[in-house]
């Protein structure tokens, strides 16, 4: 059965008409091409890489149906960056060797997006806000010290500058 | 912004923007024009007789294009051949077996039946109208029985059990055994586990008369692959494409091997003469692959009252599964293992006495640490429990008993070319502040807390050899590697060793940068398209520090006469040699004499669009190929980790306080990407030691079947992670550069073991079984308090 569903997606409006059982990661990935979202797990919810922001909260996309996102605002990897400019945390990322085969990656940053809306660099609240992704690579020392800096450089930010790296 | 020389910085890798962006190319990513579908149905049985499959209703359901059994593949005969099976010294059967069974599954997981369908969704409603009836048979699952003389064979055909056997002797062990003032003897048991990358196995099949067969494939070698679907396919491997995409999501050995689903899938590409893509769910993945290090050691120690190891005994059993995996055949991860058993400690007598069984479980896929994440284990352990006995001290007993000076053959044959163990063991201790641990121990016991601390030591091979791969794996140890430059001087670089998040490209790219004086950003690597890079064996065995690096180096090198040949003609110099002439910021000249420069870019112009302005007799182009095997029968890096624990001995939880890992990588290319390595190799050993078993229930059916139940390590669960740096260059490569990927991981349940057990002394535990879950430590302070076992 099909539904006709909009979903704001990275700002942009989707207007499309989807099966019902459709997965909201399917959905990104195989409707609309946005391959930056992954999937890791048997849709049970435990890697965590296939989490996108929903209406400002991160979810795991493989979770949810597309059709539950009717009306809805979706962020994903490919909205982070505004043109050129790297958000904070993906320069982060890079600048501290936080990715090995990246495969988590796109999990990692829509997590650590919603968190950094408040930044805090302490490093064990840091691990405990991840725990809900998994990383085989990197054993996540360089991850954390990503979300550090990105921490730091929220932080030390003009609100309303900082305001421009949340739209959602 | 950085500068030359490149190598030996901390740069941030080229690789990252596009995957930081949701610009990655992963198999999953690629959808070509009327791609289908397919899904796998599993055997839920450990081992079953299959009396009949009806597929009519799957067929019929619309959307699905094909549903296709065992005896669909029937007519392609059997897959292991000499090429995919290792040639060892000891004795091998070999299992029979196609792409799919037709009348008998083996392991919980097996395949049964395969449907195609317009989209997974569909296909996976298909699997659900598939009737088999199946006539359950006993399943063999567990090694020791499968051992017995009278045991039923997994394998009728087969004289018994053994998929491999064979006896290591060095030295006189009896000997060494008969003067000893102290035998330790201790039984090992490793658990299944392994590394499980978090993108599952991906492949995707295209076939057209024309162009033969393309297979995009979640690979570590697509030069193997492709050759042996060749050979499988009785095709010209020229008619055979095999793209590993610039982007696969970790491999650490679980992607090396040919699996059945990617033979099953290009058969149905070429019948249907459409693309096929499977995608590998997370149940499937972990029902068949990643299921390693399931070994038992039972292990003897000679010893002399001062603590010296006088000789080793060990009855070495690796349970294989079904081991019908091609390349490895499930028994060359043990054969290693056993190979790397003495390890660090230096032990010149010895018996190994290897056999591995053949049983009803998933067969053995290789997994980072490559066999030896139990024997280190168990080596590292009974030094420990040893010390105890002698009333030591375990870093005394590590002193004692290390491997001292360089170049050294172990006693089963490993050849270590150089390293420092007494240095990096005083580093290790002195990281930890070891006398001042133990004082701090001292005090916390007199307040009821258990503090402990314990070391490992790691040979880590840097690649391995041809003389070890080709017999081991009929492949070549060398790598590989192909400059060209682009006619506008763009430098290019293709090499046989594709990655799955190591950061070859940057790794590679700082050395050519600093050869031909231009920047890492210039140099465009790629690898993993058959069609496009060289052959090699792949990615594996910490090869790309040591082989491919060094090729890659020689490869650029091994270009400069020419470029240099040109510059002079061009600047109207007398021809010189290579060394009169220096290559820097994108421009060749007189050494000293920047002034009279020559861009690349105008070399090239003249290679490719200008020949009649090139030397007299010079041919035009501008590329070379480098093959490297290093002069020496085994590069080795060698390692000290140290780790400290609080253990909570009411509940049995252990906290990691500390954890350093003391690494050689040779010379760091890029140090930042070598602590990389380190942090995730000790991470997957933490999280193996730690949490990860593969369960099987009393039928052999597997109850982790989600990431749910089998527990890979999140952030909050690993401690960080120390690295210091100890390299000792190689004597044998260029750079001196080594390896650096696979070692860690199987340093990590020697050291922790050890500080466990440390911290439990007072209430004398002996640990000798891994995972460290809260439960087996609370029953071993349990049992060694008397409470008995409940």
């Amino acid at each position: 059965m099909n539904r006709a569903i909009t979903v704001r997606v990275n700002g942009t409006l989707h207007h499309e008409t989807v099966d019902h059982r459709l997965l909201l990661s399917d959905f990104l990935r195989e409707t609309l091409g946005l391959t930056g979202t992954h999937v890791g797990c048997g849709y049970e919810g435990r890697c965590g890489v296939c989490t996108v922001v929903y209406e400002g909260v991160a979810i795991k996309s493989c979770l949810m149906l597309a059709v539950q996102a009717d009306g809805a605002a979706v962020l994903s990897v490919e909205g982070l960056a505004r043109g050129e400019e790297l958000h904070p945390l993906q320069r982060a990322m890079h600048d501290c060797h936080g990715l090995q085969c990246g495969f988590c990656t796109p999990g990692f940053l829509l997590t650590m997006y919603e968190f950094l809306k408040t930044p805090v660099s302490d490093p064990n609240t840091i691990r405990a806000a991840m725990n809900g992704v998994l990383c085989r690579c990197t054993g996540y020392v360089h991850i954390v010290a990503a979300v550090e800096q990105a921490a730091r450089e929220l932080a030390q930010m003009d609100p309303d500058e900082r305001a421009r790296w949340f739209p959602l | 912004m950085s500068t030359a020389p490149w190598v030996g910085q901390s740069l941030p890798r080229k690789e990252d923007r596009r995957l930081l962006t949701g610009e990655g190319q992963f198999v999953s990513d690629i959808v070509l024009p009327f791609m289908l579908e397919a899904a796998f149905l599993r055997s839920p049985h450990a081992h079953a007789r299959i009396l009949a499959i009806d597929t009519r209703a799957a067929a019929a359901l619309p959307g699905v294009v094909a549903v296709r059994t065992g005896a669909d593949f029937a007519a392609l005969g059997p897959i292991l051949s000499d090429l995919s099976v290792p040639n060892l010294p000891g004795v091998t059967q070999r299992p029979v077996f196609g792409p799919m069974p037709v009348d008998e599954v083996l392991y919980a997981g097996d395949l049964v039946a395969v449907v195609v369908a317009k989209n997974r969704y569909v296909a996976e409603d298909a699997l659900q109208l598939i009737r088999v009836d199946y006539e359950p048979l006993p399943a063999l699952l567990d090694p020791e029985l499968a051992l017995a003389p009278d045991a039923p064979r997994v394998y009728p055909e087969w004289r018994d059990n053994l998929v491999y056997a064979q006896e290591f002797r060095h030295g006189d062990a009896a000997a060494a055994f008969a003067q000893a003032d102290v035998i330790v003897a201790e039984r090992f048991r490793g658990h299944r586990c392994g590394a499980t990358p978090m993108e599952p196995r991906a492949t995707l099949a295209s076939y057209t008369r024309a162009q033969g067969l393309t297979l995009w494939l979640t690979t570590q070698r697509s030069h193997i692959k492709r050759h042996l679907l060749g050979e499988y396919f009785k095709m010209p491997d020229s008619r055979i494409r095999v793209i590993a995409p610039p982007d696969v999501g970790g491999g650490f050995g679980v992607k090396a091997p040919l699996y059945r689903e990617d033979l099953v899938i290009c058969q149905l590409a070429m019948t249907l003469g459409k693309s096929v893509r499977w995608i590998e769910n997370r149940q499937e993945n972990l029902a068949n692959i990643g299921q390693e290090r399931d070994q038992i050691h039972d292990l003897e120690l000679a010893l002399r009252r001062d603590g010296r190891i006088l000789g080793l005994r060990d009855r070495m059993l690796a349970d294989c599964g079904d081991a019908r995996v091609p390349i490895y055949v499930s028994f060359s991860m043990p054969w290693l293992g056993a190979m790397y058993l003495t390890n660090g400690y230096d032990i010149p007598n010895l018996e190994i006495d290897l056999k591995c069984v053949v049983t009803h479980k998933a067969g053995l896929t290789p997994s980072r640490a490559f066999g030896s994440f139990v024997p280190r284990f168990a080596i590292d352990r009974i030094v420990d429990i040893a010390a105890r006995r002698l009333g030591l001290d375990p870093l005394a007993m590590r002193e004692i008993n290390l491997i001292k000076t360089f170049p050294h053959d172990t006693a089963t044959g490993v050849h270590c070319d150089s390293g420092d163990f007494v240095g990096a063991l005083a580093k290790a201790s002195a990281a930890i502040g070891y006398a001042d641990f133990r004082r701090a121990q001292t005090a916390a016991r007199a307040e009821g807390r258990y503090v402990g601390v314990g070391f490992s030591l790691g040979i880590e091979f840097s690649g391995l050899p041809s003389q070890i791969l080709v017999p081991m794996e009929r492949q070549p140890g060398f790598g590989v590697a192909s400059i060209k430059l682009d006619a506008d001087g763009g430098v290019q670089l293709a090499h046989g060793d594709q990655a799955q998040g190591q950061g070859h490209d940057t790794t590679l790219s700082q050395v050519v940068a600093d050869e031909l004086g231009v920047t890492p950003e210039d140099v465009k690597v790629t690898a993993g398209d058959t069609q496009s890079s060289p052959f090699a064996a792949g990615t594996l065995a910490s090869r790309m520090g040591g082989y491919t690096l060094s090729a890659a180096l020689f490869a650029a090198r091994g270009l400069k006469p020419k470029l240099a040949a040109i510059a002079a003609h061009l600047l109207q110099l007398p021809l010189g040699e290579v060394g009169d002439f220096e290559f820097a910021g994108g421009y060749v000249f007189p050494l000293g004499d920047p002034a009279r420069r020559i861009s690349l870019a105008r070399i090239a112009e003249t290679a490719f669009l200008a020949p009649t302005e090139l030397p007299p007799g010079m041919e035009g182009g501008l590329e070379f190929t480098a093959h490297f095997e290093a002069a020496t029968s085994g590069m080795q890096s060698t390692n000290v980790h140290v780790a400290s624990v609080e253990v909570f001995p009411e509940t049995g939880r252990v906290k990691i306080l500390r954890y350093v890992a003391v690494d050689d990588a040779g010379m760091a290319v890029n140090p930042m990407l070598v602590r990389g390595q380190i942090h995730g190799g000790v991470a997957l050993g933490i999280s193996n030691a730690f949490q990860e078993e593969f369960l099987y229930d009393a039928q052999g059916r597997q109850t982790t079947d989600t990431l749910q139940n089998y527990l890979i390590a999140a952030a909050g669960d690993l401690p960080h992670i120390e690295v210091i740096e100890h390299h000792v260059p190689s004597p044998h490569t260029p750079l001196g550069s080594k390896g650096k990927g696979e070692g860690p991981t199987g340093m990590a349940p020697g050291a922790l073991g050890n500080a466990i057990e440390d911290a439990l002394s007072p209430l004398g535990v002996t640990l000798t079984q891994m995972p460290f879950t809260p439960e087996r430590i609370w029953r071993l302070v349990a049992q060694a308090a008397g409470r008995g076992q409940e």
